[in-house]
């Protein structure tokens, strides 16, 4: 007798000629997630297993937070030629259980003595004579007793839901704005959810911004690090440039220039990363440099697409996701980030290109970016 | 160079206490309440230290109970000796370390009444209110002896007196962690009833301290086991803590606090010749009323983080008010008590001496202020 976790999949079911890529590739990220366990990830029939691990919470927290992975049950797998050892095991996963259920057998070995309905009528029997508080419904039970007869038997019950989404590195890679804040590792994780291999750019503003601030940005890319299979994160110095739109720009327009500068070098980075989007943040009005206008302003240096999958988010929604992902209570701690170093008191809303450029004009920008992109670090997390 | 100023966070181990505790390591690890002979003179060497401390302290005929640091020794005097006493009113200065100030909630808790002694602008407590909030209903008053962010030394003996002559019965309790051997304490003379310090911050290891308790002066155990300490306090005694704080005790030698003071008034001088906007929080750097070793100067309009790092990158440590609390990045409640602008705190650099810190430091530490104050202040939120 073995522990196992079933694993199922969700979206990629509904993949046609390609399904096969997208097992292989979830299979792979599966393996990634229990390294070190010394489990086994292995197909079978169309379906993911995993086994040989020493701990099965462990497994389970791991396997349920890799993308692509729909939910997982921790089975039980067993000689299926002793039936009263299979019906006690049933007993025993049913313990506990409040509500209705019904025992739900499928035998793919169609030589086994007892076919599917009377292995139904027997367990079921026998786990209603073990737990009279417990209730039969045939039609919308509330537990599921699955038996599944094939080399070996199968049991499970329980159901664990896990983060949906497609396998990492399946749908390309994008490049995430990543600062010390709450909204952007949850948009990072969100295009992550969604199959994309995301790398991160951090603006780093030496010494208005501290190495603790750094290392805060790297904490929160070790914490998307593992659902996102690994991350590189370019630190980018950020200091020149940040103080020569202070000191040469219209106050106002400080914020949505940096914006600019950094979408520009970030663009620059993904095409090195052969990235085919970037990844902000942002979210409509939460703040001075996000409005409609603004957000056209600063989409307006790039020539890739941006995605913001927290537009239509309120932050306490967001707060909401960032809690749920572990990535809340390093984004809470207190070292400020470049962006609000130098934040005017009243930056623009509604802001006029023309001043932008205006403003631009001053700074020598080719130059600037050159020499933020020499001296960038690339950290691997 | 590389210049540490943050001695009041902590301290350089110095020579004779590295050496001390590598021989103990060695050969004096032996648990001290052991019957056999090795135990007996790990024993008998902790015995000598705690005559050290008590002659330290002005505290001959006293107790010292040996404790893991500041914290430890505060909250032991404070929840200790309250555990003996029956309801009252409890004084409990507002430019407390958190070490003291975070006992308050417990303090409530076990049905005293707590009250907070407003400071004056200098930072150390207003004697004139001390005096209002005094009467017989006091049972406990709880200040430091030199404050941890501002270097102000807190009039003692003006608050014993006050105490002697409005509530006889209460009992004083003295933080010294910032104080002790850097500035003079007399416990006897004073009538103070218990006395904590640290070993860390005066050249001796982390985990090692002290509370020292008056003759006669009641405190009941607020962790319980064995009683090692006298059934004050429970377990295994940290021997090479105690035994290399002795060390650091012996090694102090009473002309440190005399050139540690020269020091910081000469790092003062050269930063105020330098950036004429910059301010002292706290005493006169000069004046008898601040501690040598410490120095809190406000470098308007420059943020005290920004600050930091840029002087860390000149080889330079210091701290934004008090490192104790830095993670949490609050205006500093010291500063706050004192009166001092929210934007003054947010540009608040403490600077703390130790012995090992020489005048030649202190031009290049000056220096490299001021150059980064003339950077910086360009760019600051307008």
């Amino acid at each position: 007798m073995q522990d196992l976790l079933l694993v199922r999949y969700g979206e990629i079911f509904l993949k046609g000629l390609n399904r096969p890529y997208f097992i292989r590739a979830l299979v792979r990220k599966i393996r990634y997630a229990v390294r070190g366990m010394g489990a086994e990830v292995w197909v079978h029939d169309g379906r993911i297993f995993v086994r040989g691990f020493s701990d099965l919470d462990e497994c389970i927290d791991r396997v349920t937070r890799v993308f692509g992975v729909h939910s997982v049950s921790p089975a039980l797998e067993m000689e299926k030629d002793d039936f009263d050892s299979i019906c006690c095991q049933a007993i025993r996963m049913t313990e506990g259980l409040k509500g209705t259920f019904k025992v739900n057998a499928r035998r793919s070995d169609k030589r086994y003595p007892m076919n599917s309905p009377a292995i139904n009528e027997e367990v079921g029997y026998r786990i209603l004579t073990a737990h009279p508080e417990l209730k039969v419904d045939v039609h919308h039970p509330e537990h599921l007793v699955n038996i599944e007869i094939r080399d070996k038997a199968y049991l499970y019950v329980k159901v664990i839901p896990a983060v949906g989404g497609m396998p990492v590195g399946t749908n390309g890679n994008a490049t995430l704005l990543l600062s010390g804040g709450i909204d952007s590792p949850v948009a990072g994780w969100m295009i992550a959810k969604r199959g994309v291999q995301i790398s991160a750019v951090h603006f780093h503003s030496y010494p208005y911004t501290s190495d603790r601030a750094r290392e805060k940005v790297l904490d929160l890319a070790r914490k998307l690090s593992f659902s996102c299979c690994g991350i590189k994160v370019h630190v980018v110095p950020f200091t020149e440039i940040q103080t020569q739109i202070h000191e040469k720009c219209a106050d106002e327009y400080t914020t949505l220039i940096m914006r600019r500068y950094m979408m520009r070098i970030a663009e620059r980075i993904a095409r090195q990363e052969e990235s085919e989007a970037l990844i902000t943040g942002e979210s409509i009005g939460q703040v001075a440099s996000q409005t409609m206008t603004a957000l056209g302003t600063t989409d307006a240096v790039v020539g890739m697409p941006v995605f913001r999958p927290l537009i239509g988010f309120d932050k306490s929604e967001i707060i909401d996701v960032a809690r749920k992902i572990g990535t809340l209570e390093i984004s809470e701690l207190p070292y400020e980030d470049c962006c609000t170093v130098f934040t005017p008191r009243h930056p623009a809303t509604h802001p006029k290109l023309e001043k932008i450029l205006e403003g631009e004009a001053k700074l020598d920008t080719e130059a600037l970016i050159a020499r933020a992109l020499e001296g960038t670090e690339v950290v691997r997390v | 160079m590389n210049v540490y100023l943050d001695n009041s966070a902590t301290t350089k181990p110095c020579p004779a206490v590295i050496r001390m505790a590598g021989e103990l390591m060695e050969g004096g690890w032996y648990n001290p309440s052991a019957l056999y002979r090795p135990a007996l003179e790990v024993q008998k060497r902790m015995e000598e230290v705690r005559t050290l401390c008590l002659t330290a302290a002005g505290a001959s005929g006293g107790q010292v109970i040996f404790t893991s640091g500041g914290t430890e020794s505060d909250n032991l005097a404070l929840l200790g000796h309250l555990k003996t006493r029956r309801g009252g009113k409890v004084l409990i200065s507002s430019v407390e370390h958190p070490a003291v100030s975070a006992c308050t909630e417990e303090i409530r808790r076990m049905g005293f009444a707590v009250a907070e002694i407003p400071a004056g602008k200098d930072g150390r407590i207003d004697l004139r209110q001390l005096e209002q909030m005094l009467d017989e209903e006091t049972v406990m008053i709880s200040v430091m002896q030199v404050n941890n962010e501002t270097g102000g030394i807190e009039p003692l003996e003006g608050i014993a007196a006050l105490r002697n002559l409005k509530a006889p019965k209460a009992a004083i309790h003295v933080d010294g962690v910032q104080g002790f051997l850097r500035v003079p304490m007399q416990m006897n003379r004073l009538e103070i009833q218990s006395y904590s310090f640290s070993g860390h911050k005066i050249h001796g290891l982390k985990g090692s301290g002290g509370l020292i308790i008056r003759k006669d002066h009641a405190v009941r155990p607020v962790q319980y086991g064995g009683g090692q300490e006298k059934n004050y306090r429970s377990g295994t005694e940290n021997t090479p803590g105690i035994l290399t704080m002795g060390e650091a005790i012996r090694d102090w030698k009473p002309e440190y606090s005399d050139t540690i003071r020269r020091t910081k008034i000469r790092l003062w001088s050269e930063i105020k010749n330098r950036i004429s906007d910059a301010v002292v929080n706290g005493p006169d750097p000069e004046s008898d009323l601040s501690a040598p070793h410490i120095l809190n100067v406000a470098l308007e309009p420059v943020r005290s983080q920004t600050m930091l790092f840029a002087l860390e990158g000149d080889g330079i440590l210091v701290s934004a008010g008090s490192a104790c609390a830095s993670r949490k990045q609050k205006i500093s409640p010291v500063l706050k008590a004192m009166g001092v602008s929210v934007s003054r705190a947010d540009c608040s650099i403490r600077f703390s001496l130790g012995r090992y810190s020489t005048e030649d430091e202190m031009v290049y530490v000056a220096e490299r202020v001021a150059a980064q104050y003339e950077t910086l202040k360009r760019y600051v939120r307008r």
